[in-house]
C-alpha cells in the first residue's frame, strides 16, 4: 500500500534578517556587547574589551545587559544598536 | 479542502516511518502517516481553513497554520475530536508572557504541561485518576504529544539545534493531564483563573518533572500542605531560586483530607505561599555557597503570589501521595490559561 504523506515543518524559512556590511576593520570602531547576564560573561566581555581596545584599536566599547537571559534583548538596548558598528552578543553558559 | 504542503510518496508503513525518523521529523517514536484525508479530517472538526493562521511564533516570526499544527497532530496520534485542544495549547503558548522561544530553547530542559479542564475532559475520555501524570488515557498521551511534535517541525526544537537542553526529562515526549473535577469539590482550575466554569480550557505551564512527595500518616491540612511545601523549598534549594508558578497535583486521599477540613484551593495557596520560601543561605547547605555572598538573609518564595500556584485535583483514588511540578525557571514564562474557541454560526471550510 502506497502512502501519500505530508512535510509537517514549516517548509518555507522565516523571515530573514540581512547580514550588515562587514567592517574592513576595527579601528575607530564602536562595538556593542549584548550580554545575556549570566554569570560566565564577566570574565568573557571584560577581556573581550580589553583585547578590542589595545590588540585592535576600537574606539569604544559599549556594553549592555539583557534584562532576561531566556527572551530577545529589551527594546532600548536594540534600538541602540544602529549607533554601533558591530555587535557581539554573548552567552554565558 | 486544499493543502499546501509538500507531500512524498512511500511504498509501505517501513518507508514512511523511515521517512519521518531520518528526516528528524519525529520524537523517535513511530508517527501515524500524515495522509491528507486525515489532515483535512481535523481541520473540517475544528472548521479551520488550512491557511488560517494560528499565531506568529513571537521571537523568530515563524506564522503558525492550522494546516501544519494538524500534520503534527495526526502524527502523534490525533483524531479529529483531539486537534482543537493541540489547536488552543498552541494559542497559548504563543502569548507573550509564555516565552515559547526561551522555554523550548532553555538549557533548563523544560516541557510544556497541558491541563485539560472542562466538559472536552469527558468528551475526549481524558482520565484524571489513575496515573494522571502518566500514561493514562489515550487522548492526554496523544495531545501531549502533537504538543512536542509541533515544536520540533514547527520551531526546529530538536536537540542540539534549537532545543539545548542539558538533561530534558521525560514529560518532554508528552505531559498532559486532566484535572478530576467530578470528584473535587474546589474549583477547577481553569475557573480558578478566569475562565467560565462550563467552557473548556487548556492551561499550559513551562514545567520541570514532578516530584512526588508522600503523608500517609495525617489527617491535617497544615501537615499535609507542609510536605508540598518541604518539597517546593527542596526545588528553591536544590534548583532554583526564582519564583513563578509552581503546580501542585493532589490525588484524592490527601484531598479528601484537606476538602473534609473546609479548605479550599486559595486557602491552599496562601498556606504554601507563607511555607515555600528559603533563605538564600541555605544554598551553602547544599553547596552553593559561592553565590549567596552577603545577601544570606534575602528570603526568597517559591511564588511570588499566592495567585501563581496551580492547584490540581487529580491521581488515583488511593495512595497518600502528591507531586509538585516546579516551573521551568521562575518568572521567566508565565502559565496561560484559554478557553477552547466555540464557533456560533460557524460554516465548514471549503
Amino acid at each position: 500500500m502506497t502512502f501519500r504523506v505530508l512535510d509537517p515543518t514549516t517548509e518555507k524559512a522565516p523571515p530573514a534578517g540581512r547580514l550588515a556590511p562587514r567592517l574592513d576593520t576595527l579601528e575607530g570602531k564602536t562595538i556593542g556587547f549584548i550580554s545575556n547576564g549570566k554569570e560566565g560573561t564577566k570574565g568573557f566581555f571584560k577581556h573581550l574589551d580589553q583585547m578590542l581596545r589595545e590588540e585592535y584599536g576600537v574606539a569604544k566599547v559599549v556594553s549592555r545587559t539583557k534584562s532576561n537571559y531566556s527572551a530577545p534583548a529589551d527594546k532600548h538596548i536594540v534600538d541602540e544598536i544602529k549607533g554601533w558598528d558591530a555587535v557581539v552578543s554573548g552567552l554565558g553558559d | 479542502m486544499q493543502l499546501a504542503s509538500k507531500t512524498y510518496d512511500a511504498n509501505d508503513i517501513s518507508a514512511v516511518q523511515e521517512l519521518y525518523h531520518s528526516s528528524g521529523w519525529t520524537d523517535g517514536l513511530p508517527i501515524v502517516p500524515p495522509t491528507a484525508d486525515a489532515v483535512q479530517a481535523c481541520l473540517e472538526w475544528a472548521m479551520m481553513p488550512p491557511d488560517q493562521l494560528i499565531g506568529i511564533e513571537p521571537v523568530r516570526g515563524l506564522a503558525i497554520t492550522a494546516e501544519k499544527l494538524a500534520i503534527n497532530a495526526v502524527m502523534a496520534g490525533c483524531l479529529p475530536m483531539h486537534f482543537p485542544v493541540v489547536v488552543t495549547a498552541w494559542m497559548a503558548m504563543m502569548q507573550d508572557e509564555f516565552l515559547m522561544h526561551g522555554a523550548t530553547a532553555s538549557t533548563g530542559g523544560c516541557a510544556v504541561l497541558v491541563v485539560l479542564n472542562g466538559p472536552i475532559r469527558l468528551e475526549l475520555g481524558a482520565n484524571g485518576t489513575f496515573n494522571a501524570l502518566g500514561n493514562s488515557d489515550r487522548a492526554t498521551a496523544v495531545i501531549g504529544r502533537a504538543v512536542r511534535l509541533c515544536l520540533i517541525n514547527l520551531m526546529d526544537v530538536r536537540p542540539g539545534v534549537i532545543d539545548r537542553s542539558t538533561l530534558g526529562h521525560p514529560g518532554k515526549y508528552s505531559y498532559c493531564l486532566a484535572e478530576d473535577e467530578e470528584d473535587s469539590s474546589w474549583l477547577p482550575l481553569h475557573e480558578q483563573r478566569g475562565v467560565e466554569r462550563a467552557a473548556s480550557a487548556v492551561t499550559v505551564m513551562a514545567a520541570g518533572a514532578p516530584r512526588q512527595i508522600m503523608n500517609e500518616w495525617t489527617t491535617k491540612p497544615e501537615e499535609i500542605l507542609e510536605t508540598f511545601a518541604a518539597e517546593m523549598r527542596a526545588n528553591l534549594r536544590h534548583y532554583s531560586i526564582h519564583p513563578g508558578n509552581y503546580a501542585l497535583i493532589i490525588p484524592k486521599q490527601l484531598r479528601e483530607h484537606l476538602q473534609a477540613a473546609g479548605w479550599t484551593k486559595t486557602d491552599i495557596a496562601t498556606f504554601i505561599h507563607e511555607r515555600a520560601r528559603i533563605h538564600r543561605r541555605e544554598w551553602a547547605e547544599v553547596g552553593k555557597g559561592a553565590v549567596v555572598r552577603d545577601r544570606g538573609d534575602s528570603v526568597y518564595p517559591a511564588m511570588e503570589s499566592p495567585d501563581q500556584l496551580l492547584v490540581i485535583a487529580a491521581g488515583g483514588p488511593a495512595g497518600g501521595f502528591g507531586a509538585v511540578i516546579p516551573p521551568w525557571l521562575g518568572n521567566k514564562s508565565h502559565a496561560v490559561t484559554l478557553p477552547l474557541g466555540v464557533c456560533i454560526d460557524c460554516e465548514p471550510p471549503k
